[in-house]
């Protein structure tokens, strides 16, 4: 039964990575594409390739977080923590694909730390756990981190742009500075990959990692692999048609803003993974190109997209938890 | 597409295409304008009312650019200028076009027999001026895609601006001329005088072209330097 449980779990792990590669991804690369520097071939190469070792390599401490951050699974019975897991990553799944459906800009990790919440609260309300039991802590500071990092990239993203500006629009020619970084570019895109692969992996392979039961600090690579292949495969799929779609938009985005805003967002959402914070890197992804835009360099930047990403803050914890408790609750009373 | 969660919100509405494009409407009506009064000179005037049904089909285009933007420009938007010193740049700007229809119509009302030729030349050198001026001031909007590419530069600001006093010139030599046609038109007294009064009227309305550019060209100078 157990066995199972896990295959499921894993199956839904890759349903989920599979999402964050075709619509996660595809955004933050599409800057790349609207902007030229790579063609899409070149960039589902790019973002398949390092988005897969941003999830290997650098992905280790975003899926602790997930996987036992919040809920405390070694206090727990390893069927429960695994019908947990589940129940969690099909409400995660389900919020996200009916989010997807209806072009709501809420983000996976949201959703996926308030749908772990719920498997804690439901463990709770069956006695399993006490309510101080659940990290508060850890939830406090991930929360913190999702308003934080908007900002964080605002501020780098504003930071770079003003220099660039200062120090090279105003003294040379707009094309010629163009040129240059459109190779430079070309490296921010595979940073930015880089950087979304090792945190929103966890999204998936969090959520696994916890089906497994309590492993001790390490998660095993494998798991990191499967949840890259996922976004990978998420990617080539399906993310290629978001990134052409998402691309033709944003043609205002030049090399020189999309550098910038790449190169704050990168920084940004890796930072987090090194403190083991799962992070939105497309609402990081707004706040730099927002900051690009207080820097001068959009021609119009449309603030009421702010409002709209509170209220999917506001909306996403909630009604991830509420799903994930319902499903972990009928889950367990059946089986 | 369906499936899709995107950041393109966050891209606002861009109004700088659209301001190049209404100039260079503004500039086809003044060409047209001139065509105009060419044909009103050799009597076509079938070609005449041809051209004025064409400045107003331009006119009306220039419309539906001006509400796009204005209806575009929301609150929420955070822009590279000042939302009141664009819209009043566009206001002004969009009266080049106004006079130009009105003026077409004007030259349809009535068929001037009485004028002597050396006024008709003074016309045309009008005209003329007058086209040198908007030319010029196409120049000057020419500007607006560097300058946003380019955020703004010091470097680009200055280099569109020296259109500026450019324009400025040509108009104080529109008004020159208006000065002597209006002498010569007041001190005509072989002329009709419905001759007379229809043609001082379309001096003052032609100087209202020349005026509105050279005054479109300093909003934009405000626009673009108090941001």
């Amino acid at each position: 039964m157990l066995t199972l449980i896990v295959i499921l779990a894993i199956i839904a792990g890759l349903y989920m990575a599979w999402n964050i590669g075709a619509n996660d991804a595809a955004n933050s690369m599409a800057t790349s594409y609207g902007s030229g520097a790579l063609t899409l071939k070149q960039i589902i190469f790019v973002a398949a390739l390092l988005e897969f070792c941003g999830a290997v390599f650098a992905g280790q401490r975003v899926t602790n977080t997930i996987a036992k951050g919040i809920v405390p699974i070694q206090l727990l019975d390893p069927h429960l923590v695994a019908i947990g897991a589940l129940a969690a990553l099909l409400s995660a799944g389900f919020w996200i694909t009916l989010s997807t459906y209806y072009h709501l800009p809420i983000s996976t990790s949201h959703s996926i730390v308030g749908a772990m919440l719920g498997f804690g609260l439901a463990a709770v309300s069956q006695g399993y756990l006490k309510l101080t039991d659940i990290q508060w802590g850890v939830m406090a500071k991930i929360v913190a981190s999702w308003v934080i990092s908007p900002l964080f990239g605002a501020f780098i993203a504003f930071l770079i742009f003003m220099a660039i500006r200062v120090a090279i629009l105003d003294r040379y020619t707009i094309s010629k500075v163009e040129h240059v970084f459109r190779y430079l570019q070309v490296l921010t895109a595979c940073y930015v990959a880089f950087a979304h692969g090792s945190n929103d992996v966890a999204n998936a392979t969090g959520p696994i990692a916890a089906s497994l039961g309590f492993l001790g600090q390490k998660t095993p690579i494998w798991v990191l692999a499967i949840g890259g292949l996922g976004i990978a495969v998420g990617i080539a799929t399906w993310g290629y048609r978001v990134i052409e779609t998402v691309g033709k938009r944003i043609t205002e985005l030049t090399y020189t803003r999309g550098f910038s805003a790449e190169f704050a967002t990168a920084t940004t959402v890796l930072s987090a993974s090194m403190l083991g914070m799962p992070i939105s890197t497309t609402h990081t992804l707004v706040g730099s190109v927002i900051g690009v835009g207080l820097a001068g360099g959009l021609a119009s930047v449309d603030l009421s997209v702010v409002r709209k990403i509170i209220i999917s803050w506001l909306v996403t914890v909630p009604v991830a938890a509420g799903l994930s408790i319902a499903l972990y609750t009928l889950m367990v009373i059946f089986i | 597409m369906k499936f899709i969660r995107s950041v393109t919100d966050v891209f606002g509405y861009s109004p700088f295409k659209a301001l190049r494009l209404h100039a260079e409407v503004c500039g086809r009506a003044v060409g047209l304008l001139q065509k105009q009064f060419h044909a009103y000179r050799k009597g076509k005037f079938d070609e005449v009312e041809k051209l004025r049904d064409e400045i107003d089909e331009l006119e009306h285009e220039a419309d539906k650019i001006k509400e796009e933007i204005r209806g575009n420009i929301t609150n929420s938007l955070m822009l590279l200028v000042d939302r009141h010193d664009l819209l009043n740049f566009l206001t002004v700007q969009d009266e080049i076009i106004n006079y130009c229809e009105h003026v077409g119509h004007m030259l349809t009302f009535r068929n001037v027999k009485t004028a002597p030729e050396d006024i008709w030349d003074e016309f045309n050198i009008l005209l003329a001026k007058i086209m040198e001026a908007v030319n010029e001031y196409e120049k000057l909007m020419d500007h607006i895609a560097t300058l946003v590419a380019s955020s703004f530069s010091k470097k680009e600001i200055a280099e569109a601006l020296l259109h500026v006093p450019e324009i400025e010139n040509l108009e104080h030599e529109c008004d020159m001329i208006q000065i002597g046609l209006h002498n010569k038109l007041f001190n005509a007294d072989d002329m009709h005088p419905l001759d007379a009064q229809l043609m001082i009227t379309w001096v003052v309305h032609l100087g209202e072209i020349a005026n509105n550019t050279a005054r479109a060209a300093d909003r934009f100078r405000i626009m673009v330097l108090s941001r």
